[in-house]
């Protein structure tokens, strides 16, 4: 119903042009030869969500709750590249009905990032991203255990463009867009229906997603502060039927928006905190979603030029 | 290097782009080539029918007569401009339509195996016949409907092949493709099997029919599906325009016999009223029992309490079995009485569903998972048809064989659904959840009481007709139905003596269908 943690993951990690979590000063990547790490707490819950279209609630679910802890660590192989990975362990509880709390390590995410240009524009300066991402689940979690399971156990692949203006006055735009193909996921059942049809193997199809995201900030210095609005969109998968569970497959839409503070601490330095909130204004197969976020980042510089 | 790493992204890219990941949701299924036609089919004993000659089909049009020339016309016209359409309906049959009904029936049951959802004033409006494109669609097929479902669809398509069989022997027709070789194909395997009733048209007509009173909002793709059968029979060159319309008109009125019996057979009234259910509590509080509450909120009327008990009050109801007679053996065969709910026995059994329930590793999980075939699933009944769709496969049985094999697989399970049923609803005992809160489930917890568990009874009697019908195999479908019945206990939703009572219960229930077997003149 809410797997977003994969997606809000891929996001933090590929628009990092739009959000900049690793940057340590101008620049849009980080500097070659310098390492920021760290881990980055999240709480998302929803009451209501959208089985299909309809907006509704479960009293047998009553309050959905994901709680993750996700490790991050990026890597400056040159001032245009960067490699970065996430692992979370994830946590969800339903707070009424009988259901069972599900917890584990969920996925391993691989990024890659490289800036393609990046040219002088009026006050400011232009630049354009590309990415790549990897996903794989690290653990035999099931993902047929919806809402309450931790992921949707599906290995992805996933390339993201991404322009970027900033000015000289700190302000900046960014877009950003990304389409994740997701490979197929096995249950432990050997037969399901979904999407007006019945299957009579334990395979599932799962339908890629495509996912933009744009915001509008200021970064200068130490702090770094934006607003942001993501689009999600499954391209395929049907809807959860009348007072059906949610399945793996669904075609699972979110509109979201959102806030961000990062801010460089004068002291210990290189620590930066993170925070970010966003709510979900719209969906289709998912809870309405609040989720805040919170991070500790630290960065480490392999050489004596700092810049 | 910028090249380099552009390229390696394009490249990238056209990967994620282009992976082909297709799923067929058609069963994978072979060609049939029975290993034997069955000729002597006429001759086994009727599930409902008084006799396989009961419904008289006339003789055939002549070989001779214009009428049947311009029949085989048509096929030499149609399969000179057969589309692609066409002939994959031809290949999708060609499996045999027994198991695609089977495929067809299963996700008709995963269609409607939705629980009303509560309406805006915290109640569960009832599936009605009368609306059955409302909120709730009509039915919700449920394990006990579905039970019921299965069994009516099978046995109706057993009877009205043995019938059919009869009336092959009787006019001994020769198919399109043997009578005029020379021009019209073989499109699929040839036979011996004369054909004429066609066969396809009976089980399209006889299953269409039935499928429809119990599925009335799949009206069209029912019809559809029956159809295309009866076209796919033709445009193989496996049946004419005269064999078919016999098949059909056979088909539909044994399906009428069935239908006349699914009208009266108590499952109307098996919902029972709000008087009936607080009855039930009441007698259990008044035999100084907790009573099963249901635990959904809001909280859920119980599920059909009187498809297995027959009297509550005044009322006499139930619904009808196959080979168990109900009065004098579902009583009879009845579990006895679980422990206590203040015993130190019961304690002991919630202490050791908590212990599951705390301690859920990934492999008890994988087995709740694999055979929890709840809502929006097509039920453990159907989680059978399944595994023995495999079995009747890899045989190589002639249709007549095949229904017979899903026949007394379905009579059984549904029989073994009434006497649970019953069980449940005279003792009506408290789930785990019930009796501690602090026990979570891997999976939903149904709606009715605990004592004894229908995945037990369903898989005790469904691995006892496998066993029959496949000996060799008979330890592998004991050892999936007793996994099938701890995995409601690992899954925190069932105490042990439900999952062991209720396995013996059902194998007790099946061996009523399997004596049926032994003396029906297949053997």
């Amino acid at each position: 119903m809410k797997r977003t943690l994969l997606i809000t993951a891929l996001i933090l990690l590929l628009s990092a042009g739009a959000m900049r979590a690793q940057t340590v000063n101008d620049g849009l990547t980080m500097p070659a030869k310098t390492f920021c790490t760290g881990f980055m707490f999240q709480h998302d819950q929803w009451k209501n969500y959208w089985e299909g279209t309809l907006k509704r609630d479960n009293q047998n679910i009553g309050t959905l709750t994901t709680q993750s802890l996700m490790y991050y660590g990026v890597y400056g192989i040159s001032k245009k590249l960067n490699v970065m990975a996430t692992v979370p362990y994830v946590w969800t509880k339903a707070s009424m009905g009988t259901l069972r709390p599900m917890e584990g390590v969920q996925d391993l995410t691989l990024a890659a990032k490289y800036r393609l240009l990046e040219v002088p524009a009026g006050p400011g300066k232009f630049a354009t991203f590309v990415a790549g991402a990897f996903s794989t689940p690290l653990t035999d979690y099931t993902p047929d255990f919806l809402p309450l399971s931790i992921g949707l156990a599906s290995t992805t692949l996933s390339g993201r463009f991404t322009t970027n203006y900033q000015m000289n006055n700190g302000l900046y735009i960014n877009a950003s867009a990304a389409y994740t193909n997701r490979f197929n996921v096995k249950l432990d059942r050997p037969a399901y229906y979904t999407d007006d049809k019945y299957y009579s193997t334990n395979e599932v199809w799962m339908p890629n997603v495509f996912d933009f995201i744009v915001d509008v900030g200021y970064h200068k210095g130490p702090l770094q502060t934006e607003v942001f609005y993501t689009q999600m969109n499954t391209l395929g998968g049907g809807d959860i039927r009348r007072q059906d569970m949610p399945f793996v497959s669904n075609k699972m839409n979110a509109s979201r928006v959102g806030a961000l503070v990062m801010y460089y601490l004068p002291f210990p330095k290189n620590m930066a905190v993170r925070l970010s909130g966003n709510y979900t204004v719209a969906g289709r197969n998912v809870g309405q979603t609040t989720s805040l976020l919170g991070g500790l980042l630290y960065t480490f510089y392999f050489t004596k030029n700092k810049d | 290097m910028k090249k380099i790493y552009t390229l390696t992204i394009i490249l990238a890219l056209f990967v994620v782009m282009s992976c082909d990941k297709d799923v067929q949701s058609v069963q994978e299924l072979k060609t049939l080539t029975p290993a034997d036609t069955d000729a002597n089919a006429g001759t086994w004993k009727p599930v409902l029918l008084t006799s396989n000659s009961q419904i008289i089909v006339p003789a055939p049009i002549a070989i001779s007569s214009q009428a049947y020339q311009d029949d085989l016309q048509k096929i030499r016209d149609i399969q000179g401009s057969l589309t692609k359409a066409q002939r994959n309906a031809i290949e999708y049959w060609s499996a045999g339509g027994i198991l695609r009904w089977n495929e067809i029936l299963r996700g008709l049951v995963a269609k409607f195996n939705l629980p009303p959802a509560p309406n805006n004033l915290g109640a569960y409006p009832a599936p009605d016949a009368e609306n059955p494109f409302g909120d709730p669609n009509f039915p919700f097929a449920n394990p006990p409907y579905a039970s019921r479902a299965y069994s009516y669809i099978t046995a109706a398509q057993y009877d009205a092949l043995k019938a059919a069989w009869y009336w092959k022997y009787q006019h001994n027709r020769q198919a399109p493709y043997d009578i005029d070789p020379s021009t019209i194909q073989a499109l699929v395997p040839k036979s011996t099997l004369p054909s004429y009733p066609s066969e396809d048209a009976v089980m399209s007509a006889v299953s269409a029919e039935v499928l429809k009173l119990l599925f009335p909002a799949a009206v069209e793709e029912i019809t559809l599906k029956a159809a295309e059968q009866r076209n796919a029979a033709l445009w193989s060159g496996k049946a004419s325009s005269n064999d078919i319309s016999a098949g059909l008109t056979l088909g539909k009125a044994v399906a009428t016999l069935f239908t006349d019996r699914a009208k009266t057979d108590g499952m109307s009234t098996a919902i029972g009223t709000p008087a009936q259910w607080k009855l039930l509590s009441e007698n259990a509080i008044a035999r100084g029992e907790i009573p099963w509450v249901s635990l959904e909120t809001p909280p859920r009327p119980p599920m059909l309490p009187f498809f297995g008990l027959r009297s509550i009050g005044a009322a006499t109801v139930g619904v009808k079995t196959w080979n168990v007679e109900y009065g004098t053996k579902i009583a009879a065969e009845r579990p006895a009485e679980p422990p206590k709910t203040a015993s130190s026995e019961m304690a002991d059994e919630v202490a050791e569903v908590r212990y599951y329930s705390e301690n859920v590793t990934r492999e008890r999980l994988a087995i709740v998972h694999k055979w929890a075939d709840g809502a929006g699933t097509y039920t453990p009944p159907g989680h059978w048809n399944e595994i023995a769709s495999h079995y009747i496969e890899a045989s190589n049985f002639s249709e007549v064989r095949a229904a017979r094999a899903f026949a007394l697989l379905n009579m059984a399970v549904h029989d073994a659904a009434v006497g649970c049923w019953e069980t449940k609803y005279y003792y009506f005992n408290p789930r785990p959840c019930q009796m501690d809160a602090k026990i979570k489930t891997a999976t939903g917890v149904p709606n009715f009481p605990a004592y004894t568990s229908g995945h037990s009874t369903f898989s005790g009697s469904a691995a006892t007709v496998l066993s029959y019908l496949f000996p060799a195999d008979a330890q592998y479908f004991n050892e999936q139905a007793n996994e099938a019945s701890l995995s409601r206990m690992y899954g925190g939703i069932h105490y042990r003596s439900d999952c062991q009572m209720g396995l013996d219960h059902g194998k007790r229930i099946a061996n009523y269908t399997v004596n049926f077997a032994k003396a029906d003149g297949s053997n």
